[in-house]
């Protein structure tokens, strides 16, 4: 036989002799590192969650030219901008996203102005489909435009008198295209002042191909939070600004935040009491056995010797315990996920690291003290008489 | 002959308690030797010294030319594990392991657990039918002898025994005493050996008398 098998069958004949202070140890170790396991795939699913519903709030980060922010006006009255409009090449943009990580999906803008029957209209050069990934609650009566198409806002459309399939002539400075409307869209917000272009239309008609005027971003908020996100892509972009967009999510963000604190701490104190209890029961054991201990030391174990078997106990109670914390944590997580915020919470297949590095951290913290007292003992002592 | 045991001046205090006053001993290869004495007279801390599991307060004490006052802690388990087997009165077996993995455990500590050597230790102290019993399940004797073979199993050149027919009856005891004859006769290691009865002292080749922690009187069994 290896000396490895024999440690293994002389560590398990041990535990089963004991099995009392093993099934004790075994579940104290297996309750700590479920909670932690459960805590961990809820919050996990709380943040999946979160960031579900904070996509239906549309972009959280908005990238805009520098000089373009320089607005006169003061709370809910804007003046306009005082300078010349500025414009973000849409290269920039593309390439700070990648450099800084930040992900998530994006739409650009380019702001312009157009001439229909005689008056001047704001219009926005836009990707339709980025449009339609980024802000789903815009409703197209008619259909969404083809290349040559334009969309009316339904404020604008209902002003001008124009309707869905109507063909219109529109003037861009000098040059003059005619372009059929394929839809009105209603948002609710600014949005329905204004004429929608393709973008690379509106650029070429402009003038300003590769550019925009703002970048609207809609964060991963489980990547981390939104502020250290835009700081982050702030970095990688000097000649313009990014800022949050407020918006409902951040309030369930923020709570979320709060609640991961709290399961932490719960967690916590929950580990602490636990390793104190795997303290306690390891050195009642620890000064049952100390004439075993004394005598194998007295055999020819040395120091090292012993504090392998009785480590060896400790490492095959923190695995067992970490395996069944994992299944058992899973189960609870289940449970609370679809009881308190009816959601699933799966089983992540990278928690059963965390459930047997909890359980085994606890078991060998928890020994600590009772192995060195293993390593101490004098053979003598604990061999004297009953 | 060649000396197995050699001490001088070994002494052994607790605090102000001194349980072994300056000894000189020697004891020769393959002879077997005898220690009585009143309790508390010192024999333990002799045997305890002479086994490595305890270091002297002051003298010398070398085993098969190893002075073991210069080993290391591991140095003294390593001394403990080639070249001592230590048989107590108190049998102190492992509860939860059976006759054969307690004599295998000593084999893991020497080198590694090798089964069929262990059953045969145990076969030669009579025990081939109890390998698989645990010690709750053996008598006094056979407790005994489990502890007999565990000790010779590495083949030690010096077998300590601190009273181990302490717990017995006279006819265990015979048995204990036949047996150690008979593995010293072909294994030739030395035995030092603590006991109160004075049948048990005739076995050996020599007996020393202790009291208060010094050697008082010595003399030669008869038989050798
Ligand atoms: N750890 C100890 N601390 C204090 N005194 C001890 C210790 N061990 C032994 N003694 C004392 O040393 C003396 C000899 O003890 P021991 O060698 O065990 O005697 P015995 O001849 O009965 O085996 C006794 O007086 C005992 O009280
Ligand atoms: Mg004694």
């Amino acid at each position: 036989m290896t000396k490895r098998r024999w440690l293994a069958h002389i560590v398990f004949r041990a535990l089963v002799h004991r099995r009392g202070r093993t099934l004790l140890l075994l579940a104290v170790l297996t309750l700590a590192s479920s909670l932690a396991t459960a805590l961990g795939l809820v919050s996990v699913s709380m943040r999946a969650r979160v960031a579900e519903e904070t996509k239906r709030y549309g972009a959280n980060l908005v990238i805009m030219p520098e000089s373009a922010r320089v607005e006169v006006g003061s709370g809910g009255l804007r003046f306009g901008a005082i300078g010349e409009p500025a414009y973000l090449a849409q290269d920039q943009v593309l390439a700070a996203l990648a450099r800084s990580g930040v992900k998530g999906d994006y739409s650009f803008h380019l702001k312009g102005v157009l001439t229909l029957k005689g008056v001047e209209i704001p219009c926005e050069g836009v990707d339709f489909a980025q449009v339609r990934r980024l802000s789903p609650w815009w409703q197209v009566d008619g259909d969404w435009p083809r290349p040559g198409e334009v969309l009316g806002g339904s404020d604008l459309t209902q002003r001008y008198h124009v309707h869905s399939g109507d063909l219109f002539d529109f003037t861009f400075g000098k040059e003059t295209v005619r372009a059929r409307v394929s839809g009105v869209v209603t948002s609710g917000g600014d949005e329905d002042d204004s004429l929608f272009v393709n973008l690379p239309e509106l650029q070429q008609q402009m003038g300003r191909p590769g550019q925009v005027s703002e970048v609207r971003l809609l964060a991963d908020p489980g990547n981390g939070p939104l502020k250290e996100q835009a700081a982050c892509l702030q970095r990688f972009l000097p000649g313009a600004s990014v800022k949050e967009l407020r918006q409902v999510g951040r309030t369930s963000e923020e709570l979320l935040g709060k609640v991961q604190l709290l399961m932490l701490l719960v967690t916590a104190v929950v580990l602490v009491c636990a390793g104190s209890s795997v303290a306690g029961t390891m050195s009642t054991t620890v000064l049952e056995r100390s004439k075993e201990i004394g005598l194998m030391k007295a055999m020819g174990g040395s120091r090292w010797d012993l504090l392998k078997i009785f480590s060896a106990e400790a490492l095959l109670l923190g695995v067992g315990a970490g395996v069944g914390g994992f299944l058992l944590g899973g189960l609870i997580a289940k449970f609370v996920a679809r009881s308190v915020f009816a959601a699933d919470a799966a089983l992540r297949p990278e928690f059963l690291s965390v459930a047997v590095g909890v359980s085994l951290l606890l078991a060998l913290a928890g020994s600590v003290g009772p192995l060195l007292s293993v390593f101490r003992l004098d053979p003598v002592q604990s061999l004297r008489g009953e | 002959m060649a000396a197995i045991i050699e001490t001088s001046g070994l002494t052994r205090s607790y605090g102000d308690i001194c349980a072994l006053k300056p000894l000189d001993l020697c004891v020769p290869e393959g002879e077997w030797l005898t220690v009585m004495g009143h309790s508390g007279s010192g024999k333990s801390t002799l045997l305890n010294l002479l086994g490595g599991l305890d270091r002297p307060s002051g003298g010398s004490i070398h085993v098969r030319g190893t002075d073991l006052a210069t080993l290391s802690e591991d140095g003294l388990a390593r001394f403990r594990r080639d070249c001592v087997g230590i048989i107590f009165q108190q049998h102190h077996l492992i509860p939860y392991l059976t006759a054969l993995e307690n004599v295998m455990m000593s084999q893991y500590f020497h080198s590694v657990p090798d089964e069929a050597e262990a059953r045969h230790a145990l076969e030669r102290v009579g025990l081939g039918h109890r390998l698989k019993n645990r010690p709750g399940e053996l008598s006094g004797g056979e407790q005994q002898r489990v502890c007999i073979a565990r000790a010779i199993i590495n083949s030690p050149r010096l077998l300590l025994g601190d009273e181990p027919t302490g717990n017995l009856d006279h006819k265990s005891t015979t048995m204990v005493m036949e047996l150690l004859r008979e593995l010293r006769d072909e294994e030739r290691f030395s035995i030092v050996m603590v006991t109160h009865n004075q049948e048990v002292a005739a076995w050996g080749d020599r007996t020393i008398h202790m009291d208060d922690g010094c050697l008082v009187r010595e003399e030669r069994t008869k038989s050798c």
